[in-house]
C-alpha cells in the first residue's frame, strides 16, 4: 500500500518538474522582459532591477527553474508585482471560498444521488427510474455556464430569492452566507449528480442480485433498511473511486461558477493572473493544483481498500 | 478473421422491441439535428439568408426574436441567428480537429500501451492516470495563456486534453482483444506484431473509438466553451458560443434570450452528441468506455 502510495508520488513530482521545466523554457522564448511586464509597463529602474533579482533573470533557465522549485519548496511562493499582494494573501482570501463551494456541491449532489441512486436501482425501468435517468442524461449535456446562467435569471433575477452581489463569509450571518453560496454551489452540483446517480445506480442493480439482499428480504427486513443498510456499502465503491476524478472535474466546473458569480475564489485568482500575466504565479498555483489533486486521488484509492476487505486482503 | 470478429461483435443486441424503436427514433433526430448544425457551420459564409454576424443594426437592439431576426438582436442590434451560426463554426472548427488528433494520438498511445503491456504500457499509464486527477481547465487556462490566445493555440489546449481520456479508453479495448483466441491463434500462425497489431487489435477497437468521438465532441465543445466564456479563447471580435453566452450574462435582466437561445442550442447539440455516442457504444457493446 505505501509502495502504491509512494509510486503515485513519484510519478506526480516528475510531471510537475517535467512541465514547469518546459514552462520555464517557454518563458524563455518570450520576447521582452519579463520584470517589465509585470508590472503592467509602469515601474522604476530599481523596481525591475529587484524584480530581475528576485527571479533570478541574470541566471541561466535551469537555475532560474530550481531555484523557483527551492522557494517553493520553502514555503515562498513569491508575489504579484502588479498588486503588491504576496501569493500566500491572495490565497489566503480565495481558498476558504473554492473550498465550501466544493464541499457544499459534493454534499448536495451525493446527498440527492444516494436517494435517487438506490431508489432507481430498486425500481428499475419504472416510470420514476426513467424520470431519473433521463433528467441525469440532461444534466450531463448541459455546460455549467448554461446551468449557472438559467439559475441566475429564474431564481436571483425574477424571483429575487438569492443575491448576486459577491462572496459573503458565514460570519456576516448565516442566511447571508447561504443566500450567496446557494444558487452556485447547485450549479456546480448539477454537473457531478447525473454521475453519481448513474454509478450508483447500476452497482444497485447488481447488489441486488446477491444473495445476503435476498436473505434479508426473507428475514422480513423493511425495504428501507435493506437498501440503507445492506446495499448502499457494497454499491458505494465505484461511487468512490470516480469521487477523486470527480473533484478534478468540479475545480473545472468551480472556475466557472466563480466567474458567472462574482465570488473571487481561487479560480478567479487563476483566471486575473492569467489576465494580468503574471506567468510565475499561475505557474506555482497550477503545479499546488496539481499536487493536491493528485494526492487526493491517490488517498481516495488508499480508502477503497479501507472500506472493501476483499481488497484489503490481496 | 478480421470481418468475422467485427461482426461478431457489432451484431445487434437482442433488446426490447418498443424501446429500440424510441431509441431509434431518438437517434435519427440527433442524427439530423448534429447534420443541420455541422452544415449550417460549414456552409455559413455561402448562406444568403443568414446576415452579416458583425453588421450592427440588423434589427432594433436587445429585441426578442421576430420575423426579420428568428433569434433576435444583441445589444448592438446585431442578427442572433447569424452569430449562433457562426458561433457554431468557431466552436466546431475547434472541437473538429482537436477530437480528431486526439482520438488519433489518443488513439495509438492507449493501443499501443495494451497491446505491448510492460514497462511501455507503464510509462504511457503513468502519464494518463496523473493526467487524468488533474484538473482540465486549469491546464487548458495554463497553456492558453502561455501561447498566447490564437485559434491555433485554443485548438492545442483542448486537445492535449482529449488525449489521456481517449488513451484510457483505447487501452482498455487493446487489453480486452489482444487476449482474444483469434489473435492467439494468427499469432501461432507465425503473424507478427505489425499484423497482429494492425489487422487484428486495431480493427476491432476503431468502432468503440468512434463513438468515443462523439463524446469527446461534447467535452471538448463544454471545455472550449468554459474557456471563452471567462474570456481566455480565441480574441473578442471572433464568435463563439462561449463569448456569446458570456456577454448576454449581463444582459439577462433585459434581453434573456442573448443567453438563452444560445445556451439553448449550444444544450441540444451536446445532448445529440452525448446521445449518438450513448447509443452507438451501447450497440457496439463497449465496456468500461465513459470518459
Amino acid at each position: 500500500m505505501l509502495r502504491f502510495f509512494g509510486t503515485r508520488l513519484a510519478q506526480l513530482a516528475l510531471v510537475v518538474l517535467a512541465v514547469t521545466l518546459l514552462f520555464y523554457w517557454m518563458l524563455n522564448l518570450l520576447p521582452g522582459n519579463p520584470c517589465v511586464a509585470a508590472f503592467g509597463g509602469a515601474a522604476t529602474e530599481e523596481q525591475i532591477a529587484e524584480c530581475e533579482r528576485d527571479r533570478n533573470l541574470g541566471d541561466p533557465v535551469i537555475v532560474q527553474w530550481a531555484k523557483w522549485g527551492g522557494d517553493v519548496l520553502t514555503g515562498d511562493f513569491g508575489k504579484s508585482y502588479l498588486t503588491g499582494r504576496s501569493f500566500g494573501e491572495a490565497l489566503n482570501t480565495a481558498l476558504p471560498r473554492t473550498l465550501l463551494l466544493l464541499v457544499y456541491s459534493q454534499f448536495l449532489a451525493l446527498g440527492a444521488a444516494i436517494p435517487l441512486g438506490l431508489w432507481s436501482g430498486y425500481k428499475q425501468n419504472s416510470v420514476s427510474d426513467k424520470i431519473a435517468s433521463g433528467g441525469a442524461f440532461a444534466l450531463l449535456s448541459i455546460p455549467v455556464f448554461v446551468l449557472g446562467l438559467v439559475l441566475i435569471l429564474v431564481f436571483a433575477v425574477r424571483l429575487d430569492w438569492f443575491d448576486l452581489s459577491g462572496y459573503q463569509p458565514i460570519s456576516e450571518g448565516l442566511v447571508a452566507h447561504f443566500k450567496v453560496m446557494f444558487l452556485p454551489s447547485v450549479t456546480l452540483a448539477a454537473g457531478l449528480l447525473p454521475v453519481y446517480l448513474r454509478l450508483l445506480r447500476t452497482d444497485v442493480i447488481g447488489t441486488l442480485q446477491e444473495d445476503f439482499v435476498g436473505t434479508a428480504r426473507a428475514k422480513g427486513l423493511p425495504v428501507r433498511h435493506v437498501l440503507i443498510r445492506h446495499v448502499l456499502r457494497p454499491s458505494s465503491f465505484t461511487l468512490l473511486t470516480i469521487f477523486g476524478i470527480q473533484a478534478a472535474q468540479a475545480v473545472n466546473g468551480a472556475i466557472v461558477v466563480e466567474f458567472l458569480f462574482d465570488l473571487d475564489g481561487v479560480g478567479s485568482l487563476l483566471v486575473s493572473w492569467v489576465a494580468a500575466r503574471e506567468f510565475l504565479l499561475v505557474q506555482t498555483l497550477v503545479a499546488l493544483i496539481a499536487a493536491v489533486f493528485v494526492t487526493v486521488t491517490t488517498m481516495v484509492d488508499l480508502l477503497y481498500s479501507v472500506l472493501d476487505p476483499r481488497v484489503r486482503r490481496k | 478473421m478480421t470481418d468475422v470478429t467485427t461482426t461478431a461483435v457489432t451484431g445487434a443486441q437482442p433488446d426490447i422491441a418498443p424501446r429500440q424503436r424510441r431509441h431509434n427514433v431518438a437517434l435519427w433526430v440527433s442524427v439530423g439535428w448534429l447534420i443541420l448544425v455541422v452544415a449550417s457551420a460549414v456552409l455559413a459564409p455561402w448562406l444568403g439568408f443568414l446576415d452579416d454576424p458583425h453588421k450592427p443594426l440588423s434589427g432594433p437592439p436587445e429585441e426578442g426574436p421576430s420575423w426579420s431576426n428568428w433569434f433576435g438582436t444583441d445589444q448592438l442590434g446585431r442578427d442572433m441567428f447569424a452569430r449562433s451560426v457562426w458561433g457554431g463554426r468557431l466552436s466546431l472548427s475547434i472541437a473538429g480537429p482537436a477530437v480528431g488528433i486526439g482520438i488519433v494520438v489518443g488513439g495509438v498511445l492507449g493501443v499501443v500501451a495494451g497491446y505491448f503491456g510492460k514497462w511501455i504500457d507503464l510509462g504511457i499509464s503513468s502519464v494518463v492516470n496523473v493526467a487524468l486527477a488533474l484538473p482540465a481547465l486549469v491546464f487548458a487556462l495554463f497553456i492558453v495563456t502561455m501561447l498566447g490566445q490564437s485559434y491555433l493555440n485554443v485548438t492545442i489546449a483542448v486537445t492535449i486534453l482529449t488525449i489521456p481520456a481517449i488513451a484510457r479508453i483505447a487501452r482498455a479495448q487493446a487489453l480486452r482483444f489482444a487476449a482474444r483466441e483469434f489473435v492467439t491463434v494468427a499469432d501461432m500462425m507465425g503473424a507478427k506484431w505489425p499484423r497482429l497489431l494492425f489487422r487484428e487489435v486495431l480493427p476491432n477497437v476503431v468502432p468503440a473509438l468512434a463513438s468515443i468521438a462523439f463524446l469527446a465532441m461534447g467535452i471538448v465543445i463544454i471545455a472550449e466553451g468554459s474557456l471563452s466564456f471567462i474570456g481566455v479563447s480565441v480574441g473578442s471580435p471572433s464568435i463563439t458560443w462561449g463569448n456569446i453566452l458570456s456577454a448576454g450574462k449581463g444582459r439577462l435582466e433585459d434581453a434573456p434570450h442573448i443567453a438563452l437561445i444560445t445556451g439553448g442550442v449550444m444544450f441540444v447539440t451536446l445532448m445529440a452528441l452525448n446521445f449518438v455516442g450513448d447509443e452507438m457504444l451501447r450497440r457496439l457493446d463497449v465496456r468500461e468506455a465513459r470518459i
